[in-house]
């Protein structure tokens, strides 16, 4: 069984045309992220997150009005599956430090007294005051930001040119926004497990490009006098099938996440459907298309002449 | 499983054979080795991972993350300049007691910062004196400075500073040690984080009662014995002795009067008789009326100065204080030794939970609480459920589509990723590693990697199978050529995992060490056992076509 049978798709010459979608798409995701509409989870912004698993159904408007006389602005919604009588309660609300549980406290004893009926059977609580969120948003870009650098550099040495670490990355980098503007337009939060995924993504996607790019290095060797362009659009399209099917089964791993893993890793799951779709897209349109910009200009033939290749 | 396999040394000789077994079976590629080095390294995994979870009250292999078993995860910060006051407090007292001992006129003696100190105001004819004095009582970790007309500041070094700094963090992750040991929980974390290192970080996996746990974590207690001025049921009537103002080595504290809601304030001296620190041991008992009492005994230092001061205050008040409140004052009928008893109004639970917290000691500094985090245990669960249900799911999506696709072939990949995630949970038990949910999406994507491995594996022989090769050299070709792609693709994906271990603690840490773990298993599973597989049906047959 062969999905595609030997083929011969013009990856380059249509590549402009997905440059300006991803450019549209990334500009769009700024404007949208710019505008307000990240969500970050508690971890990120602070504040109290309890999630109570009551009795029976509970009726989310009964806690609602017991919650707002503690907390006026609480976020009430229901949890996971609905089965499972499991609410979230959100108060971005600061708490002190020396007294960090005391929001958490007040909801328990609220629905305690002013929602007896139907008691709280177990609940789990996430609190965090102002000095970790601020001190993990550092963090998590710093971290992203590091983790690219250092792939560049590597690939940029395992290749011997600069341009093949820069197209990489860049790739990479793109799938960190196009799947952050995603994130931001179906309202999933920015949780720790979120930016697990995103550092997650980045090593796919460069892993992704990398698989095309060692075909493209070992065509070189063989076919020295043919254009570049031909090169590389000849590799994409030999490393096809395997594009597909790899990246078509952890779609379907990651899918079975997305769908199956729960509340916890919904957002997880979320981000590496969309990584792994639009990893495998900056690959055949961003990535290589860019080595064949710097190549179709001028620059110098890195491969085997072991010349070090400035980047872009 | 036999009990000789469950002994640590015997698996660990079982993992060195192993291992020396996999270095030989490079150097000498035969099959037969091969086979047999591979075997026993899957069969050391195996061992080390039996019994995977908790079965029949043997403790299972893998440890649960606290968001799959419930507990408590919180993070405090030590507020170290408590302990730098209290060090510059203790200097201060010092300098001027020993200036009143060497009889020199000096003026107000002041901390002006956590670290400094001045002393103004010193007698022209005896400066000289005084700087001697202090440069002799000053000397280690303290820098003596002279500011001119008979004024000294007198500043930490930088060194006694950071040491004051990491001795607070360690004693206060001591202090927290034996408070959370009086829980009785099994694998606590209790450890330093942070940029500064002045961040401590507790886990309590499994623990059931969140609050009685945390009460016990989160209350600075600290004992302290105090001599009692006066006694009144205002703060007012309490100072018309002495003008309307607290007197500077006094201070007021209120407790619990004999009537419920009626507090008796109390003028009491500020420095303290015995403190937590002093106690030997404490524990409950019961009183003559039958009411509980915390019976507790001092050290042997602690005693002498007790009793010599107990001497010197016969039918004075000493108030027990704890956490700024006063439980009891009773009169000092006698001199008293190293075995005392406190006496109150405090139900039996409260009396426990107070000698369980006089026990631990307090802390040198006081904590701020920066996070919380409880997870309810039939919450964990679920979160189990859920991440098996993914986990199910994934795989099976997987080997239907091996299989439909590569056919007979795809049975291989399948070994190959069974035991991938063998070696995955394997080198989770050995090494101690938790599993969190998290953590088992890093396992979910180790094998969406492994097949990639495979895929590049099959789709080279497939392609070397077009070109007309023989179906033994393709396969040969098909896995010379991919080596090079698997080391670079998996070099870069372990640098991006690096990254994630930077997040230090916490769910993220979870999923690093298993994605971590999985892309070194993979390249043995999915690159190593598949080719010998491939190699071993093979065998030395000649064969026309393969199940590709």
């Amino acid at each position: 069984m062969e999905i595609i049978k030997n083929p011969q798709i013009d990856f380059l010459g249509k590549a402009k045309y997905f440059v300006a979608l991803s450019a549209l798409l990334i500009a769009g995701g700024i404007f949208w992220i710019a505008t307000g509409h990240l969500h970050y989870g508690v971890e990120f912004s602070g504040g109290t997150q309890l999630i109570a698993q009551f009795k029976d159904t509970p009726d989310v408007d009964k806690i609602r009005d017991a919650v707002a006389k503690v907390s006026p602005g609480a976020v009430i919604q229901t949890y996971g599956d609905a089965k499972t009588n499991k609410v979230l309660v959100r108060i971005a609300q600061q708490s002190s430090e020396s007294d960090l549980d005391a929001t958490a406290r007040a909801v328990r004893a609220t629905l305690a007294s002013d929602y007896a009926q139907n008691p709280v059977l177990e609940s789990s609580s996430e609190i965090v005051g102002p000095v970790v969120g601020a001190e993990l948003r550092q963090k998590a870009v710093l971290l992203t930001v590091l983790g690219l650098l250092f792939q560049l550099i590597y690939i940029a040495w395992r290749f011997k040119g600069g341009i093949w670490g820069t197209g990489a990355t860049l790739a990479a980098f793109h799938d960190v926004l196009v799947c952050l503007a995603f994130l931001a337009f179906f309202k999933f939060e920015i949780t720790l497990n979120v930016i697990a995924a995103l550092l997650t993504l980045v090593g796919y996607s460069v892993n992704d490009t990398i698989v095309i790019f060692d075909r493209v290095r070992e065509n070189m060797l063989h076919r020295r006098k043919e254009p570049m362009a031909k090169l590389l659009n000849d590799s994409l399209n030999q490393t096809l099938t395997r594009t597909l099917i790899s990246n078509g089964t952890t779609f379907l791993a990651v899918l079975g996440l997305f769908l199956f893993g729960g509340e916890v890793l919904r957002g997880f799951g979320f981000a590496m459907v969309v990584g792994i779709v639009v990893g495998t897209y900056s690959t055949l349109f961003i990535a290589v298309p860019m080595v064949d910009w710097w190549y179709s200009r001028g620059g110098s033939s890195g491969g085997s002449s072991g010349k070090v290749v400035r980047a872009a | 499983m036999p009990p000789a396999l469950q002994n640590p040394l015997t698996l660990w000789l079982l993992l060195t054979a192993a291992l020396a077994g996999l270095a030989y079976a490079f150097v000498r590629q035969e099959l037969r080795w091969r086979a047999i080095v591979y075997g026993s390294v899957l069969i050391a995994c195996g061992v080390a991972v039996w019994p995977p979870y908790e079965r029949e009250g043997e403790p299972g292999k893998i440890h649960l993350g606290l968001d799959l078993r419930g507990g408590i995860h919180l993070v405090l910060q030590v507020v170290v300049d408590d302990a730098l006051n209290a060090t510059t407090d203790d200097a201060v007292t010092t300098a001027r007691d020993q200036a009143g001992r060497k009889g020199i006129q000096i003026g107000p003696v002041a901390r002006v910062s956590p670290t400094a100190f001045t002393v103004e105001g010193v007698e022209p004819a005896r400066v000289k004196d005084m700087r001697d004095l202090l440069r002799d009582f000053f000397r280690t970790g303290w820098e003596v400075k002279e500011a001119g007309e008979g004024k000294f500041t007198v500043e930490m070094t930088d060194l006694y500073q950071r040491q004051l700094r990491t001795q607070t963090v360690q004693e206060a992750i001591r202090t927290l040690e034996r408070r959370v040991n009086v829980l009785g929980v099994a694998e606590p974390v209790i450890a330093a984080q942070g940029a500064r290192g002045d961040q401590i970080l507790i886990q309590l996996p499994g623990v059931t009662d969140v609050e009685q746990a945390k009460r016990i974590i989160k209350t600075t207690a600290q004992l302290s014995l105090k001599l009692v001025e006066t006694s009144a049921a205002s703060q007012e009537t309490l100072l018309t002795g002495t003008g309307g103002k607290v007197p500077d080595n006094q201070e007021v504290l209120s407790g619990p009067g004999s009537t419920p809601g009626e507090p008796v304030y109390y003028l009491l001296r500020k420095e303290a008789l015995i403190t937590g620190r002093d106690l030997k041991s404490a524990r409950v008992g019961v009183d003559e009326n039958n009411r509980p009492q915390i019976n507790f005994s001092l050290n042997a230092t602690a005693t002498d100065k007790f009793s010599r001061e107990t001497a010197r205050n016969i039918k004075r008040q000493l108030a027990i204080v704890l956490d700024g409140t006063v439980y009891s004052a009773p009169v000092i009928e006698s001199k008293l030794g190293s075995d005392n008893r406190i006496t109150g109004r405090f139900s039996t639970q409260e009396a426990d939970e107070l000698s369980k917290i006089l026990k631990a000691g307090a802390l040198p500094a006081s904590l701020k609480y920066l996070q919380e985090l409880t997870v309810g245990a039939s919450l964990g669960r679920d979160s189990i459920r859920d991440g098996v249900r993914a986990s199910v799911a994934a795989m099976a999506f997987i080997t239907i589509f091996m299989l439909v696709y590569y056919r007979l072939s795809g049975l291989n990949a399948i070994v190959a990723l069974t035991a991938n995630l063998l070696i995955v949970l394997a080198a989770m038990a050995h090494f101690g590693a938790t599993l969190t949910l998290p953590g088992i999406a890093g396992i979910i994507l180790t094998v969406g990697v492994g097949v990639d491995t495979n895929v590049l594996v099959f789709e080279r022989i497939r392609e070397e199978l077009r070109h007309g090769k023989t179906v033994r050299a393709a396969v040969a070709n098909g896995f010379d050529r991919v080596w090079i792609t698997i080391l670079d693709t998996h070099a870069t994906a372990l640098i991006a995992a690096a990254f994630l271990f930077q997040f230090g603690t916490g769910p993220i840490k979870g999923f690093a060490v298993t994605l971590v773990i999985g892309l070194i298993a993979n390249v043995f599973a999915s690159y190593f056992v598949s080719k010998f597989l491939f190699e071993w049906v093979l065998g030395g047959r000649h064969y026309e076509k393969l199940s590709i």
